[in-house]
């Protein structure tokens, strides 16, 4: 059986880069506590075994867990949270179609829904000059109250679901895109079976546990200054045996 | 005084190889499923032991024992124990408690694992974070329609209250006999359950790695503490032997 210290040495080294890349996911959960829609990020380590040479550990691929976020309630008609799996789409600047459960939505200086981002939803329908208090009902239709007074139905969203929305791609700014992994997109009703309802004046908080957070980066911490441990008596003994010879 | 260098050194082999499996273990700390190993080191070699009188007329010898010539690392155990219950509250986490294991699909056929980090792929499947399709007690796939997952403590699967499947559980007896650590976090055996008592899934949670802290932080002071006696011994043996040769020898 082969057991080169060098070998072992390398083991503790992959062990602790992925430790450190799982302190960046740790440290961007804990950093996005407060942001609506975010969804926690796992990182998924395996053990390596190769043949029967162990190889330590490698971190595999992270992992969005994309369970409900709790609603809290808001001031703002154009706060448009999702109860369900479904996604909102947002148009981005080189016209690929990204997904967001962010819907603190706004209206620019064209009249256009955005999202916090400045980027487009894709509804379908049109808010006009003068319009106000833009609501969604549960189904997905928007209505506004125009500058008479008069409310009418504006038009309607749809949203979007995955097969597993946790291999969504992120791509900054709370916006996810499609991916392999993720499966094909599937829109639907607001209140279809799986897609989920919608509700105005709500906001979605982020899924982040703080304390299994802050557990988890208690026991990383623990867990690298172990490695750390095992890399530097890897590498005394590796010097012990450099010295074997006395002067 | 040459079998003593070698004595020494073979203790310092063993001990460099029991770092690796240590490290090996300490990389897995956090790896759901993970089961540590443990090392097991065993004499070499013992030899007869025969002292002469000196006087090489008489050729009087005399069998005084055995001498041991060292040690090596002998046969690897996996420690099956379960883990801790780690709660993580993602409806496709699984954990078991007891004895047993789940099936999955590898390219290089069936393996068992208590690793229940489980997702659907873009088809709907149920897979591994390897990607590997979790198999049904009928050794089929598991397709999981859109909906809440839920399932029984004996590892029925329903999907907005409809039954799916049921998790296909192998449980055997004497794992430490029947099955083979083979790739990362998987084992290989036989295809039939030589054991009864099913165990419990349970569902948003993940069983933690078993390897032991405390234990593990104390066989890496002991091993490194061993190489570090190993070595000075070497460096003893071998500082005797020049000693032998530069002054035994010498005459006047």
């Amino acid at each position: 059986m082969s057991s080169s210290l060098f070998h072992t040495l390398n083991i503790s080294r992959q062990d602790i880069l992925s430790h450190m890349l799982d302190l960046d996911v740790t440290s961007s959960n804990l950093a996005n506590v407060n942001t609506a829609g975010y969804k926690t990020a796992r990182s998924n380590f395996q053990e390596m075994l190769n043949a029967q040479l162990k190889e330590g550990t490698q971190m595999r691929a992270t992992q969005a867990l994309t369970m409900q976020g709790s609603l809290r309630t808001s001031a703002s008609s154009l706060d448009w949270a999702i109860q369900g799996d479904g996604y909102f789409g947002v148009t981005l600047p080189d016209g690929t179609l990204g997904y967001t459960r962010d819907g603190q939505f706004a209206l620019d200086a064209d009249n256009t829904l955005v999202t916090a981002s400045g980027y487009p939803v894709v509804w379908d329908g049109e808010i006009t000059e003068g319009m106000t208090n833009v609501n969604v009902n549960s189904t997905g239709t928007v209505t506004a109250t125009d500058a008479d007074g008069a409310t009418a139905e504006v038009g309607t969203i749809q949203l979007t679901r995955f097969p597993n929305p946790g291999g969504l791609t992120d791509n900054g700014k709370n916006i996810l895109l499609e991916s392999d992994a993720s499966g094909a997109a599937q829109a639907g009703d607001p209140g279809s079976e799986n897609i989920g309802t919608l509700s105005s004046f709500k906001v979605e908080n982020s899924n982040i546990d703080l304390a299994q957070e802050m557990t988890r980066l208690i026991s990383l911490q623990r867990t690298i200054s172990m490695s750390l441990k095992a890399f530097q008596q890897t590498d005394t003994m590796i010097s012990e045996a450099i010295n074997l010879r006395k002067a | 005084m040459i079998k003593g260098l070698y004595s020494a050194v073979s203790a310092m082999v063993m001990n460099a190889a029991r770092q690796q499996v240590i490290s090996h273990n300490i990389a897995n700390i956090q790896t759901p499923g993970f089961k540590q190993i443990l090392t097991t080191a065993q004499d070499f070699m013992q030899n007869q032991s025969v002292y002469t009188n000196g006087n090489l007329q008489a050729n009087q010898v005399e069998y005084v024992g055995t001498l041991g010539l060292g040690t090596q690392i002998g046969e690897e155990f996996i420690d099956y124990g379960q883990g801790a219950m780690q709660s993580t509250n993602n409806p496709l986490d699984f954990a078991l408690q007891g004895n047993g294991f789940f099936t999955v699909k590898t390219p290089d056929g069936n393996r068992y694992t208590r690793d229940g980090r489980f997702m659907r792929d873009a088809d709907n499947t149920l897979v591994t974070v390897d990607g590997f399709q979790v198999l049904d007690d009928a050794g089929q796939p598991i397709e999981l329609p859109d909906g809440e997952v839920s399932i029984t403590a004996d590892g029925a699967i329903s999907v907005n209250g409809a039954a799916v499947a049921t998790f296909g559980i192998g449980v055997f007896a004497d794992p430490e006999a029947e099955l083979q650590h083979t790739e990362g976090n998987l084992f290989t055996g036989p295809t039939a359950s030589s054991g009864e008592d099913i165990p419990q899934v349970v569902q948003g949670y993940l069983e933690s790695s078993n390897t032991n802290i405390s234990q593990l932080m104390t066989q890496l002071v002991e091993v490194g503490r061993s190489y570090e006696a190993a070595q000075k011994l070497v460096q003893n043996q071998d500082e005797l032997l020049g000693k032998t040769i530069a002054s035994l020898g010498r005459i006047g």
